[in-house]
């Protein structure tokens, strides 16, 4: 006999203290009473973060969430929900909300307990690849209930009333591009998934559309009746091959559900989803260079305005929206725009998934309320820096961003304070740097990548990020001249103001944001020929003590015969072969080799 | 006529009855992250060993894949969730711990503390 119902009982320690076991002593006595016993399956869980409303049950299918229960409620929710089918609310501690549902990831307290899930509620739940495993999270539902109960213009409101803005980087309110796409009367419109994701390192979108399609498709879907367009893309990096097998075969599976398709659900809708490739240039994720991309010209962006919303693909009305901004609007139509707006800080609504990565205990996908702090992500979730490291930086919006400083830790996650601490959010980037890294190394890392990504049609960033990346070289090679950091400021500050597109504007944030916060590196390179992180090779020079004795380890391991001496004697390096690789330096076992 | 809402919710109904009769009740659940990451990681191994498993008899088992939660530098993660019991998430699964989390776990209902993630 299959079981009907599925009970989880959380198992934390609040809720037994608050009488779990009673509870489920009861339920045990109830169930055979009623001879339901082989119909209920009882699962535990872990802490499920509801501790003031404890002892709480889930009853599924349905997700009801009961709490605060006694033994006399186990009798209730036995005859009224188990045997009479119907819910009872006063019991009931939460609406069916449709974030939030990591029921399955809960156990690691530590990690997840600080992340509320809206974009990410699916991803590592279910199996991505089975559409049944999303309808049964009431995927779709969505959708369904806009063709049903909403036109057009409430969903526009509703996410307009979200204060949901993008996730790409930009941060411009969602609710009022959509109203600008349709109010526009030329047809047919479009509307885009920007699922390019060029910054280094970051892995948000790619996680999303690996573990969650089906959210992207709904999102799209959804805008697509808001604005009025048939025609879906979603451009994403050819580098992605997993996460594309998913889209697309979620984009089948919606098809042949009727989620997608001629006449949605029974209702007059129309709309459909193709797939284009990037090939993995990072201006093709602007939105502009990515709308010729599809059309097949080569990826450069052009000024705005006219911007998508009025001009975009093929020359017609466009919405174009992030990932993780499609991710969310499910949520906000079955959950509401009020529910929505609670979550988060004044001017920035909901959460925000970040790719933490670097020198930190847990590296991994994190999403947190917006208002969240660096700290909180660092420390609590991230669980601080390995090995008792020294924190000394984090870097926050990849190429386009900025670097901060300890002393900017209790920054609260929004688009206003990050970029009034001088980086920015970004679309999710963030790097927690230690005392081992050198800032200028870093600055010259970035301003690498974008150097190099500057598709060359405007001067500022083609020739402007080129001397930039010259006068940092030198500067690591201790060759920088006094008036380097002065130089530096101008020609960022003129690529910031002059650039065509935001990859120039915001090409010189990391380096700007490295001088402002950490000078005196900059300095010290260039007035002492000195990088106190050890990390810049010209500056270093490795030199073995007297203390040696002879082993011949290091000159073993030189890759360049750089070292030499004989047996049981003091061994030496050859200075001008050196390559600086540090070889020997962790190598040695009597600590006898020195980075000076 | 059916609204497309009514017909979502019915479209649900079944998607749960095809998850039940594919085996979603069994008496253990296990669950392999198959993103990119974990992927990279080695979890095609580790889904191999425990689908190797039930193909020579291993009963009663409801195996799926799952996306990316985020726990990155414990990947590849495996969550089993037994009747009954807490669930349980493994990390730094290979395939040999994949094997005794077979025959202790799954078969023997003991939880391998040290490779439990929490
Ligand atoms: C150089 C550059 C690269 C960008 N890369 C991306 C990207 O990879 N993904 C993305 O969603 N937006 C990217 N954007 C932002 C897009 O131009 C656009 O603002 C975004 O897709 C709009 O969606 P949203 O409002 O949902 O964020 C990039 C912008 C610039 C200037």
């Amino acid at each position: 006999m299959a079981a009907k119902y599925v009970i989880t009982l959380c198992d934390g320690t609040k809720c037994i203290n608050n009488g779990a076991h009673r509870v489920r002593a009861a339920l045990d006595e109830q169930l055979r009473a009623h001879g339901l016993t082989d119909q209920v399956r009882i699962n535990l869980s872990g802490c499920l973060g509801m501790c003031e409303k404890g002892p709480i049950m889930v009853v599924n299918p349905g997700y009801v969430i009961y709490g605060g229960l006694d033994e006399s409620d186990v009798e209730r929710i036995v005859t009224e929900h188990l045997v009479g089918g119907k819910l009872i609310g006063d019991l009931e501690v939460e609406q069916d909300h449709l974030y939030n549902r990591f029921y399955r990831i809960f156990g690691d307290v530590g990690f997840f307990g600080k992340q509320m899930r809206i974009a990410l509620r699916n991803c590592g739940i279910i199996n991505p690849e089975n559409i049944d495993d999303y309808l049964s999270l009431r995927g779709y539902e969505a959708l369904g209930k806009a063709l049903t109960e909403m036109s057009p213009a409430d969903i526009v409101a509703e996410v307009q009333r979200s204060g949901l803005r993008g996730r790409g980087g930009a941060g411009f309110p969602t609710g009022l591009k959509w109203k600008l796409t349709a109010a526009e009367k030329a047809t047919p419109k479009y509307v885009i998934c920007n699922a390019d994701e060029g910054d280094p390192g970051a892995f948000m979108d790619r996680s999303a559309i690996e573990g969650d399609p089906h959210t992207v498709v709904e999102g799209m879907a959804l805008g697509a009746y808001a604005v009025g367009a048939e025609r879906g893309v979603v451009y994403i990096r050819a580098e992605y091959p997993l996460a594309i097998k998913r889209i697309t075969k979620a984009i089948e599976d919606a098809r042949a559900h009727g989620f997608l398709g001629e006449r949605i659900l029974g209702s007059d809708f129309n709309f459909d989803i193709e797939i284009r490739l990037g090939a993995g240039a990072f201006v093709c994720g602007e939105e502009t260079a990515l709308i010729h991309s599809i059309e097949g010209a080569r990826g450069m962006p052009r000024p705005r305005p006219p911007y998508p919303s009025v001009q975009g693909l093929f020359g017609k009305p466009t919405l174009i929206n992030n990932v993780e901004t499609w991710a969310n609007i499910p949520v906000i139509i079955m959950d509401g725009a009020t529910w929505f707006s609670t979550v988060g800080t004044e001017t920035s609504k909901g959460t925000k998934v970040f790719a933490l990565a670097g020198k930190v205990v847990n590296t991994g996908l994190v999403e947190v309320p917006m208002g969240t702090t660096l700290r909180e992500i660092i420390y609590d979730i991230g669980g601080g820096l390995p090995g008792g490291r020294k924190f000394k930086a984090v870097q926050t919006g990849g190429p386009s961003g900025g670097c901060l400083p300890e002393r900017c830790l209790d920054t609260p996650i929004d688009y206003e304070s990050l970029a009034k601490a001088g980086s920015i959010m970004g679309s999710g980037g963030m790097i927690v740097i230690d005392e081992d890294s050198c800032m200028v190394d870093i600055a010259r890392f970035f301003l690498e990548f974008t150097q190099n990504e500057s598709c060359g049609k405007c001067t500022p960033c083609r020739e402007g990020t080129k001397r930039m990346l010259e006068i940092l070289t030198r500067i690591t090679e201790g060759k920088g001249r006094a008036g380097d950091i002065e130089k530096l400021q101008r020609l960022g500050e003129t690529i910031k103001k002059a650039s065509l597109c935001g990859l120039g504007q915001s090409a010189p944030n990391p380096v700007l944001s490295t001088i402002e916060n950490f000078r005196e590196e900059y300095e010290e390179h260039i007035e002492q020929g000195k990088c106190r992180a050890g990390a810049c090779k010209a500056l270093i020079r490795f030199e073995i003590l007297q203390m040696c004795k002879g082993c011949g380890v290091c000159r073993k391991v030189c890759p360049v015969g750089a070292i030499t001496g004989q047996a049981k004697h003091l061994h030496v390096i050859d200075q001008d072969k050196c390559v600086r690789c540090g070889l020997c330096f962790e190598k040695c076992k009597f600590d006898a080799i020195v980075k000076v | 006529m059916t609204t497309p809402l009514e017909l979502v919710r019915k479209k649900r109904t079944e998607a749960v009855g095809r998850i039940v009769s594919k085996g979603y009740l069994a008496s253990a659940r296990v669950y392999v992250g198959m993103a990119t990451c974990e992927i990279a990681a080695g979890s095609k191994d580790v889904m191999a060993v425990f689908q190797k498993a039930m193909d020579e008899g291993l009963a009663n088992v409801y195996l799926s894949q799952k996306g990316c939660a985020g726990r990155c530098n414990l990947e590849p993660t495996v969550e089993v969730i037994m009747t009954g019991k807490n669930p349980v998430k493994y990390g730094k699964v290979t395939p040999r711990r994949a094997e005794a989390i077979i025959e202790r776990h799954i078969k023997n209902g003991q939880v391998i503390d040290e490779w439990v993630i929490d």
